[in-house]
Formats: C-alpha cells, sequence, structure tokens
C-alpha cells in the first residue's frame, strides 16, 4: 500500500483530494495527461459516492500494475445512474480507466479501478 | 419525442434540422464533460468547441438501436477527442497519432519483456511481440524526445557549450567585423558636427526635426547635412574598397 487517505465527504474538500491525487501521481511517475486524468477519475468517484449518500471516504492508493484506486464509502448506498450527471461520472471513468469496479460494502460502497499511467 | 424516437427519425430521415436538434438537446453533456477537463492549459471555450465537434460526430454515428443510451454512449467519445487533443498539443513536434501510439506500445512491451527476461529486448524482439516490423519498431523508438538547446553538447559537463552555442550563425563574424572597420575608419573624416549627426540619425535612430532641436540648428540644415554625409561616407568606402 502506498497511501491511505480518509476524510469527511462533501464538495468542498475536492480541490484538497485533487491535490493529493496529484501528488500520488507525481510520486509514482505519472505524466501530467495521466495525472490529470487520475484526478478526473478520483473527483467522479467521490462524486458518485456523495450523491449515493455517503457520508464519509477512504481512498487507498497501493503499486500494482501501476496504480491501483480503491474509493469506499460510509453510510450510503451503491452508485447509481439516476441523473445525468452520476450516468456522465459513470460513462467517464469506464473511459478514462481500467478495470472499474462498484460494490457493496457492509457499511456503504466501493468504487475501484487501476491506472496504468501510459 | 423521446431519444430513441429521434434518434429513429433521423437516422430515417437524415434530416439536418433533426440533427441540430439533438446536438442543442446534448449540447449541455458537452460542456458537462469539457468542464472536467479544464486546468491543462486549455481554455473552456476551446475544449468545449473540441467537445462540440465531437458531439456532431457522434450524433451521425450513434446508433439507438443497440440498447445503448446516448449519453452513455457520447461521454467517451468526449472525453476520447478531448484526450486526443491533449496529447497532440502537448508535443512540440507532433507525431503521427499512430507512430505515438506505436512508442508507448514499445515501451511498455520492452519493460514487459524485461521484467520476464531480466534483459533488455532487442528491436526484433519487440517487434515480434507486437506483430510489425523491426524498422516500425525503430522509428517509433527514435521519434521521441524533444532536446533543449541549453543542454551540454556532451550530455554531462554543465559548464561546456551547449547545443545553442554550437549552431552557426546565421551571419559571417568576420564579414561583420570588416564591415564595423570600414564604417569606422569611413568615420574618422567627418567633422565634429558631422559625427554628432550620425548619431543621431542612424545611432540612436531620431528624426531629423529631433536632431537639428538636440543640436540647436534647423531641420533643413540636418537635411542638407544627412546628404553631404552620406556622400562623403559612400566616397570613403569606395576609396577604402579599391585600396
Amino acid at each position: 500500500m502506498l497511501l491511505t487517505m480518509e476524510f469527511p465527504l462533501g464538495r468542498e474538500i475536492m480541490t484538497t483530494v485533487r491535490l493529493a491525487v496529484g501528488g500520488v501521481c507525481s510520486l509514482v511517475g505519472f505524466g501530467l495527461d495521466a495525472c490529470e486524468d487520475c484526478k478526473v477519475c478520483v473527483t467522479e468517484s467521490l462524486l458518485l459516492l456523495l450523491h449515493a449518500g455517503c457520508g464519509r471516504a477512504k481512498i487507498v492508493f497501493s503499486r500494482e500494475d501501476g496504480l491501483k484506486i480503491e474509493i469506499s464509502g460510509e453510510g450510503g448506498g451503491v452508485p447509481a445512474e439516476k441523473t445525468t450527471e452520476e450516468e456522465i461520472s459513470v460513462a467517464l471513468l469506464t473511459a478514462l480507466v481500467d478495470d472499474l469496479v462498484t460494490e457493496h460494502t457492509e457499511n456503504g460502497a466501493r468504487i475501484s479501478f487501476g491506472f496504468k499511467g501510459l | 419525442m423521446d431519444e430513441t424516437e429521434l434518434f429513429a427519425t433521423y437516422r430515417a430521415s437524415g434530416d439536418l434540422a433533426l440533427r441540430n436538434q439533438i446536438v442543442e438537446r446534448y449540447l449541455p453533456i458537452a460542456a458537462m464533460i469539457a468542464k472536467k477537463f479544464v486546468g491543462r492549459g486549455v481554455e473552456f471555450d476551446d475544449l468545449y468547441q473540441i467537445a462540440s465537434l465531437a458531439l456532431i460526430k457522434g450524433v451521425d454515428r450513434f446508433d439507438g438501436s443497440k440498447g445503448v443510451k446516448f449519453s452513455t454512449f457520447i461521454t467517451p467519445t468526449i472525453a476520447g477527442e478531448i484526450k486526443n487533443y491533449f496529447r497532440d498539443r502537448s508535443r512540440l513536434v507532433h507525431l503521427p497519432r499512430r507512430v505515438s501510439e506505436l512508442r508507448q506500445s514499445v515501451r511498455k512491451t520492452a519493460d514487459e519483456i524485461f521484467s520476464q527476461t531480466g534483459r533488455n529486448p532487442s528491436p526484433c524482439e519487440i517487434a515480434t511481440a507486437l506483430g510489425v516490423t523491426e524498422e516500425e519498431v525503430v522509428t517509433a523508438m527514435e521519434s521521441g524526445g524533444v532536446v533543449s538547446l541549453d543542454r551540454p553538447a556532451d550530455g554531462e559537463n554543465e559548464d561546456g557549450a551547449s547545443y545553442y552555442e554550437l549552431i552557426a550563425s546565421p551571419e559571417d563574424e568576420f564579414e561583420h567585423l570588416e564591415r564595423k572597420d570600414a564604417i569606422r575608419s569611413a568615420l574618422k573624416d567627418l567633422t565634429e558636427e558631422e559625427r554628432q549627426i550620425v548619431a543621431c540619425r542612424f545611432g540612436k535612430e531620431l528624426s531629423q526635426s529631433e536632431t537639428a532641436r538636440r543640436l540647436n540648428v534647423t531641420q533643413m540644415h540636418v537635411s542638407r547635412m544627412e546628404r553631404k554625409i552620406l556622400e562623403k561616407l559612400k566616397e570613403n568606402l569606395r576609396k577604402s574598397a579599391v585600396d
């Protein structure tokens, strides 16, 4: 495992999280574009969890064929594609990452994906 | 008219007015996606334009009978176009997309072979693994990298000459020196006043009236003197060329 972040989920914390994600991407040697794509994906995942009613989030970064990112939300349901914004978030994630997985957890939901950073 | 109906009617009729109606309906999606790529050095308006063009192309390509919602179909299409734009724009020397993609595959395959065998693979091995010719692999390997002109030419010595210093000057330095010397000797024969006029008019590049004001003479005088000086200089230069 490379890094874990836990924080209350809200729109106001997105910029801070994006900055931290940028730092992690730089640490693993991603280029600028890959780094920006990764930021978009983490933001979209957090927005999906936020819309699903999650109040807290945890991001686990690990080195695994590039970067593996697991984003768990607590206190909400499973992200759905009810609104256009949510549909776009899911479609964007699918377009930008490898092996997107969305699943139930005991107390919320988890979104995970791999990022090769090529 | 719902989405399925709208696209079915457009596909059947090819009516441009209908296509415009569809595009207008989905423009907010283009804007939403473009917004997600802001902050990478490209203005939102430019991203929105790229996204809108991708949307127009997407409307023509979308097949509603496959059971996919248009928003699901168009999002990766627009994101892909924007990413292509970033990729093309990020290089000072634009590589053809095929070469650029092959470069990435070559690097990835080389890493994979290295982790399996513990040694750097040959272009031939990479070519076999990728199903391309050896020549294509070599071209892709050589096509990358922009080198700074400030970089030391020998690659290591920071105090050594840079690439920039090694580039030949477009002007012949000897010719430049020769010309300077000829002008200097031609100016020697000028009077103090004439030299002042030359300094103002051709050194400081002042106008005739400004020169006149500074030297406390009339503009007509400067004009007459200028003609006289130029004739004198021409004659001196002609003489020195003959000598």
